[in-house]
């Protein structure tokens, strides 16, 4: 089953497509995230996120007209697009039709926000996506990562230059 | 210097969760390591704590070791795995089956590798009796690893590099650090305290570092899985034994930082470090640990600490891409 995350890693990476899908999921080293991350797993009093879940899909927010996605940065809004139209074709499955809104939420910057449609067309687009993921996931090894100034960043960077 | 995340208990006290902190606490008050800059606690004395104080630290991923009053090892608090891959597991059980001997192979020659390059600034300076060691080190066990067939043939080869390091402390120690053979359970000498001592944080600290990769803890390579023990650790850190363990104990014992009659116990037989002893060598290892330099190949710094999980992250590229396992390299310096 194809989540989110995974078409949302395809279009930004396809070697961490690969190890994600294939549960090779590693530590993040950033402080920032660890600290983050520790302090919200011991404060009980802090709320669960609301999050609607239909099937493995985890939605940010709905709305009567709209699927919301909420993103921290806009660094990869083709990414962030194919994620949208998998949940609307979700959500279409369980016969809810929903126009999707993407909103990013940057620092010191006013939310911007972004509408997706769901057409006959990117449908088409869409499940040769699903396709083509499915076939890079259950082959045996990962495709060889190439250097990008976006590696910098990412947890998989010691793994995939090692 | 990286950050250091691992703190030690030194004193008789209690562990307790307090709000979202650690606090320790004695006849001297109370102390608190924020949860969040802690990964690793270390108990050299008699502490107290309860299942409330170990959930807590078990939520933070915090990896908590135990020794008794002696300084031997006790176990490990270990938390429940947060990063598991049954398909992982499945591969590295194959790589087991099949590739045993190629990586088994490649730890002993990193062993080797490494020894040599520390030996080799004591025969730079003038430590001239080293060169047949460091010699057969460097031509004579690449060739016998060449030929070697067998598991068996592979851990008598890992025996003579260390029982031959051994015997070459000679030439360059003090004269009461000098050992006449290794000891271990218990140690009967100061040299074999502290090399005891020290292989067992380091074996501890590859525990936490593969704690955080997707690695099973038993399925090693080297050292049979049949031990039931974290066997995986104790491959992952044999490479580094020269690198941190003994260039520790060198520097330590060399400039006379520790000494056989003030650092260790009397009434043991100078066999055992005394506390003023294990602080100082607990610093030193520690810093070395987070020792910082450039690596090679990922361009960036890296402390000796964040190497041991490198070396996971390659043997899970071994397991996972087929790629050949190279351990740690000091001369390399990747």
């Amino acid at each position: 089953m194809i989540t989110g995350t995974l078409i949302n890693y395809y279009f930004h990476c396809r070697t961490q497509c690969w190890l994600h899908a294939n549960r090779i999921n590693l530590e993040d080293n950033s402080e920032d995230v660890r600290i983050g991350k520790v302090l919200h797993e011991i404060s009980e009093e802090k709320a669960q996120k609301a999050e609607v879940k239909i099937d493995n899909v985890k939605i940010d927010k709905i709305t009567k007209e709209y699927l919301v996605e909420l993103k921290k940065s806009d660094s990869d809004p083709e990414a962030v697009k194919w994620q949208v139209l998998l949940y609307l074709y979700k959500l279409r499955g369980k016969g809810i039709e929903r126009k999707g809104k993407v909103e990013y939420h940057e620092k010191n910057h006013n939310t911007k926000s972004e509408i997706i449609e769901l057409d006959d067309a990117n449908e088409k687009a869409l499940l040769s996506v699903l396709e083509a993921i499915t076939t890079l996931i259950t082959s045996p090894t990962p495709p060889a990562p190439k250097f990008e100034n976006k590696c910098k960043k990412c947890a998989y960077f010691d793994y995939c230059f090692i | 210097m990286a950050k250091n995340h691992t703190r030690y208990i030194f004193s008789m006290g209690e562990l307790k969760r307090k709000d979202n902190s650690i606090a320790f606490s004695n006849e001297k008050g109370n102390f608190y390591l924020p949860i969040e800059e802690t990964r690793e606690l270390y108990c050299l004395n008699e502490v107290s704590f309860n299942t409330k104080f170990l959930d807590f630290i078990a939520r933070a991923g915090i990896t908590m070791h135990i020794f008794n009053y002696h300084g031997n090892y006790s176990g490990s608090f270990y938390p429940k795995e947060y990063l598991i891959s049954g398909d992982l597991t499945i591969k590295q059980s194959l790589s087991f089956v099949n590739e045993r001997l190629v990586i088994a192979k490649s730890i002993v020659s990193a062993i080797a590798q490494n020894i040599h390059e520390v030996l080799y600034h004591y025969y730079r300076h003038d430590k001239k009796e080293l060169k047949p060691y460091i010699d057969w080190l460097k031509n004579d066990v690449p060739s016998l690893l060449h030929v070697t067939m067998k598991v068996e043939q592979i851990l008598f080869v890992e025996g003579q590099i260390w029982s031959r390091f051994y015997d070459s402390f000679k030439y360059f120690l003090p004269e009461d650090f000098v050992m006449n053979k290794r000891v271990k359970r218990p140690p009967d000498n100061p040299i074999n305290a502290l090399i005891s001592f020290g292989n067992t944080l380091l074996y501890t600290k590859t525990i936490a570092s593969i704690y955080h990769t997707h690695l099973n803890q038993s399925i090693s390579f080297l050292h049979s899985p049949r031990e039931g023990r974290f066997s995986l650790s104790l491959d992952l850190s044999e490479a580094f034994k020269p690198v941190i363990v003994f260039k520790t104990i060198f520097d330590l014992v060399g400039r006379k930082k520790l000494q056989v009659l003030k650092h260790f116990d009397k009434s043991l037989n100078y066999a055992l470090l005394n506390e003023e002893g294990k602080k100082i060598f607990i610093d030193a290892f520690e810093e070395r640990m987070n020792e910082t330099f450039l690596h090679v190949k990922l361009k960036r710094k890296v402390s000796y600490k964040h190497c041991l999980k490198l070396d996971g992250y390659k043997l899970i590229k071994t397991i996972v891409e087929g790629r050949e396992f190279t351990p740690f390299l000091l001369k390399e310096k990747m």
